[in-house]
């Protein structure tokens, strides 16, 4: 059962920023409510107001923005999945948005709401950490911006403060050589929260390795990037053997725990076999051939 | 035939598709009060003192209600081993305590929902904790830590099979298997969770709206624990979301007829409405049992199985519920559909705190046949043989002895069956026997280095029908309404649709039977005041019992209807060749009075670095004897074979020390429609059975049972390694590999 809220709904973003303002715990925003609907019956959040930003049309919208691509918070799993930009700019989190939950939950959960949620199985954070996307923070103060990866604390945690609002998500267009791939292990092909998630983008130039960026969700308190395999591979010409060097890496750089739905120990080994087969599959698409 | 053996469109579909069809939630009356339970959630304890008072002073509760308000406080379907209400001042000895997290141990009625569950929350327990038992082995060696003390035990069945010498026909074969089994807890998962609304009915009976699997034995164990005259007690069923054996035993049926009453006799005359949460569901309601299976087989090099020796545990959970028949029916199904000469079985059914088990689609027969066609195919690959081969072989014939010295009842179809599911998944019959050429079969080549692909075979029997001598009967009546001709046959049946289509069948049985235009039956079903006792939808058996027994009623009202009487009704009560008990020493008996016959056949693609499986294809040849209605027999195939998929590859119930740790459907996964096989084809064969009506056989379990072993035999094909445990998660599945190349 859902217990007694206030439902506030702003006409602006100015206004609910107002609602926001003072901090207050109890003050939470709703967008699509996947998460937080579930959360409130499940009495792990009991808010007295709750602000309704879904239809803010400031959170709305996906356009190329200073050499960027630009994402409100407000946007739906469903309109990034059906999105000719995302698609052309940014296909490793149109292939994580594509095995997110399940049909009618994409229709409803924003991007913004699966960051801010603080699970380590957010289904778009490893691919916006492969991006290096920056997230927008806006409150009454004004605007923050900040890389993803300084955004994410730990389990439930992320740098959002009770006044703000995710505004925005940006990163760079893709440059030359750029290739990506997204692979979510869950339990079933559908409406799984993920086992182990792996996101991987690459920039290369005649084959050899001038960017890497290697995310992963469920295997640590917050979607991590394996910046020791990042760094390793930076300037390495892409082949098998360094693939393996860095899945092994990435092996390493995960905390993973078990829990019902898998061990420690078999996350650790798929987010070395994942981490594999994804640069591999990166590599192709940057035109390089061994 | 004009009705038996054609599609029609199932009655109950247009409604169900637009959401008109009521379930047991669906259902409101005029003022009407909630209830909610308050379960124990702890495993094992006293309860020494249950304080309602603050509860009671709630603004807005009606009445509370806990074991002291039992009549009788005692109920199950095969033994009265559990409370209605588990507290103190309970009408029967060692009901004061609890002994799984699903026992119920208090109600409350209020004036709604919230109301009701805040006032639940009120209720001040005072427990005594007892050490909590989950390992069958401790409990079965347990002397000192009992469930139920008054049973001097925590084996509460035990049965024996004994035929000729297993000793001396060991040391004749040539070679012998041994392999030790584990099957894991199942999950029902049916679409709608437990709900219903009690009221006193317009005559003065205790009524109640309700999902269940047989209306006469719900009303027949409410009555008891009321302690009232059956007649007094009245039990009907809307549309059903599902039951799949989930339904047979209580969940909400008593305790809602006792608020229900007792709230009448305190002046309080009205409604009473319930519905579980898939949580409360999930640990309120009885699982597939798991079992711990030991067997030892022997055969000669020329392929025949000449002894099997076979150890079965089966955790049974905090009460019996119908835990001694699923045994029964293991015990027969753990050496296959294999004429063996010498057989020596041992099984065992154990008390545990974890939550009880039952019934479940194929009651004991998909944990027999996993042990069974596991050590089949593995004494094919042992004595190089193909499996098909090995099985037409050894298995039964007319006229043949199971296992518990006795023939099978005539019709028996497996080698037809065997071989049609054989053919059909390219196997073919040469001069040496059957053989399966893997090279002739492209789709078994690899794709990519990671991926492997792989055939598995397996086959098996359901009895059609309650067994061992359990009683077996099933009534219809038939009233032909008209004057100079039939306007109307109006069908009177308790048999409940529980999603299987069996109203139908019922309908174009009847029509049949009458020789009247399908239009013109009308049925009025699944209510006690209507309707003599049909049995339950169980065991396979409606389709059988409900035929014969509507042959039986039509063929009366006809004769009638000739001698001019208006209306011309006709009664009848169907009853089964009789079956007997298993001799406690040896085991010998008659256990049942028909069968259905089905094999299997499973492609898979499994992934050898992360353990994932795909089912690529399942070919499920099922012997119904007669298709009534083909297309809902098909409808059962694929249900069946779906999921039995679930089951071998997917959903992993986990319990740890009596909690539940996959309470929602979040973390218990079945299959999406993405997750089933990517084909599967029925095959429908027809070998009448000589007393089946119209010559049909129940099918609603049996193209479940050989799946798993199937499965796991695909896999072996597939990788080389054996899986005697299940479900075969992806890390299941990479662990058993890696530890095999070690």
């Amino acid at each position: 059962m859902l217990p007694e809220f206030d439902l506030v709904m702003p006409r602006s973003l100015n206004e609910a920023l107002q609602v926001l303002a003072a901090g207050s715990p109890e003050v939470l925003p709703i967008a699509g409510g996947t998460n937080l609907t579930v959360d409130m019956r499940s009495g792990r959040y009991e808010p007295k107001v709750v602000v309704d930003i879904e239809k803010l049309p400031e959170l709305k919208g996906i356009r190329r923005e200073n050499g960027q691509i630009c994402v409100g918070g407000g946007v739906t799993i469903a309109e990034l999945l059906k999105d000719g930009l995302v698609a052309e700019t940014a296909p490793v989190l149109k292939s994580a948005c594509a095995l997110f939950a399940n049909p009618l939950i994409r229709n409803r959960a924003t991007v913004g709401g699966n960051l801010v949620d603080g699970s380590p199985a957010a289904d778009t954070a490893p691919s916006l950490l492969a991006l290096d996307a920056e997230i927008e923070l806006t409150s009454q103060d004004g605007k923050r911006r900040l890389p993803l990866d300084e955004f994410f604390i730990h389990v439930r945690k992320t740098a959002r403060q009770p006044n703000e609002l995710v505004t925005a998500l940006r990163w760079a267009l893709p440059k030359p050589g750029t290739g990506s791939a997204f692979y979510k292990l869950g339990l079933r092909k559908a409406d799984a929260i993920s086992v182990v998630s792996v996101a991987v983008v690459l920039e290369a130039e005649k084959g050899v390795c001038r960017k890497a960026r290697i995310a992963l969700g469920s295997v640590a308190p917050r979607p991590v990037r394996a910046k020791n395999a990042e760094e390793f591979l930076t300037g390495k010409l892409l082949k098998k053997e360094v693939f393996e060097e860095a899945a092994a890496l990435t092996a390493q750089a995960v905390s993973p725990i078990s829990d019902v739905r898998a061990s420690a120990e078999y996350r650790r080994r798929m987010s070395a076999v994942l981490t594999r087969r994804m640069l591999e599959q990166a590599a192709e698409q940057t035109g390089w051939k061994e | 035939m004009s009705y038996v053996g054609k599609s029609i469109t199932r009655i109950d579909a247009e409604a169900k598709v637009k959401g008109e069809a009521l379930y047991p939630g669906d259902f409101n009356l005029p003022n009407q009060a909630y209830m909610k339970i308050l379960f124990a959630n702890r495993p094992h304890a006293i309860v020494k003192r249950i304080d309602t008072a603050r509860a009671k002073a709630l603004p807005g509760v009606l009445a509370i209600f806990t074991a002291k308000d039992v009549p009788v406080n005692e109920y199950g379907l095969i033994m009265p081993d559990q409370p209605v209400l588990c507290g103190p001042g309970s009408s029967k000895p060692y009901a004061d305590r609890v002994r799984f997290i699903g026992d119920q141990v208090a109600l409350v009625i209020a004036e709604n929902e919230e109301i009701a569950a805040q006032a639940r929350d009120l209720i001040e327990v005072e427990y005594e904790d007892l050490p909590v038992l989950t390992d069958v082995h401790q409990a079965m060696e347990s002397t000192e830590n009992l469930l139920h003390p008054d049973r001097g035990s925590n084996v509460f069945c035990h049965y024996r099979i004994r035929k000729g010498d297993t000793e001396a026909a060991f040391s004749q074969a040539d070679v012998i298997v041994e392999g030790e089994y584990h099957t894991p807890v199942q999950e029902h998962a049916y679409l709608q969770p437990e709900a219903g609304i009690g009221y006193i009915d317009e005559e003065g009976r205790v009524t109640i709206v309700v999902a269940g699997q047989w209306t006469h034995e719900d009303r027949k164990q409410i009555a008891h624990a009321l302690n009232l005259p059956e007649e007094q007690v009245r039990v009907i069923y809307p549309a059903i979301g599902g039951a799949f054996g989930g339904r047979e035993d209580m969940s909400i049926q008593i305790v809602l007829a006792l608020a229900t009453w007792r709230l009448s006799q305190q002046g309080i005359n009205r409604p009473v409405k319930i519905i579980w949460s898939r949580e409360e569901s999930i640990i309120g309601h009885h699982k597939r049992h798991p079992y711990h299976i030991y067997a030892r087989w022997g055969a000669t090099k020329e392929g025949k199985v000449i002894a099997a020796e076979v150890k079965l545990i089966a955790d049974g959970g905090a009460y019996a519920y119908t835990s001694t028949k699923v045994l029964g029916n293991a015990t027969l199904m753990c050496t296959g559909p294999y004429e063996i000469p010498n057989v020596k079985v041992d099984s065992y059914a154990v008390y545990t705190n974890s939550i009880p088990n039952g019934a479940f689609r194929g009651f004991g027969g998909p944990q027999g046949a996993f042990a069974a066609e596991m050590q089949m195919n593995k004494l094919a690959e042992r004595l190089g043989m193909d499996p098909v081969e090995l099985r037409l072989r050894n298995v039964l014939r007319e006229g043949s002895l199971l296992s518990v010295g006795t023939p099978l009842p005539k019709g028996v179809s497996i080698a037809q069956v065997v071989e049609n599911c054989a053919k059909r998944a390219g196997w073919k019959q040469t001069s040496n026997g059957w053989e399966f050429d893997r090279e002739k079969h492209p789709s078994l080549k690899l794709q990519k280095s990671n991926l492997r692909r792989g055939i598995g075979f397996a086959c098996s029997f359901k009895n059609v029908g309650f067994s061992f001598g359990a009683p077996e009967q099933c009534q219809a009546t038939i009233e032909l309404r008209g004057k100079g001709e039939i306007e109307e046959a109006v069908l009177y049946h308790a048999g409940a649709e529980v999603g299987q289509g069996v109203h139908t069948v019922l309908i174009q049985m009847a029509a049949e039977a009458l020789g009247v235009p399908i239009e013109k039956v009308r049925l009025i079903a699944s209510d006690t005041a209507t309707s003599g006792d049909s049995g339950s939808v169980s065991a396979s058996r409606m389709t059988f019992m409900a035929g014969n027994a509507i042959r039986g009623a039509a063929k009366l009202a006809l004769e009638r209807w000739r001698n001019e009487e208006r209306p011309a009704v006709g009664h009848y009560q169907y009853r089964p060749p009789r079956t007997t008990p298993y001799d406690p020493e040896t085991g010998k008996s008659e256990p049942n009075f028909a069968y259905g016959y089905v094999a299997e056949a499973v492609e898979l693609e499994v992934d050898i670095e992360t353990g994932q499986i795909r089912l690529l294809n399942v070919i499920c040849a099922d012997d119904v004897g007669q298709a009534v209605n083909p297309q809902l027999v098909q409808g059962q195939i694929e249900g069946a074979v779906v999921q039995a998929a679930g089951y071998a590859i997917l959903e992993n119930f986990v319990q740890q020390n009596g909690e539940v740790l996959t309470r929602g459907l979040s973390t218990y996964l079945i299959p999406t429609v993405l997750d089933i096989p990517d084909r599967v084809e029925s095959l429908i064969l027809e070998y009448p059975d000589p007393i089946g009506p119209f010559g049909a056989r129940g099918m609603g379990e049996m193209p479940y049972l050989p799946l798993v072993p199937a499965v796991a035999s695909a896999l072996h094909d597939a990788t080389g390694v054996w899986f005697n445990e299940f479900p075969l998660t992806p890390e299941r599945v990479l662990f058993g590999l890696t530890k095999s190349e070690e």
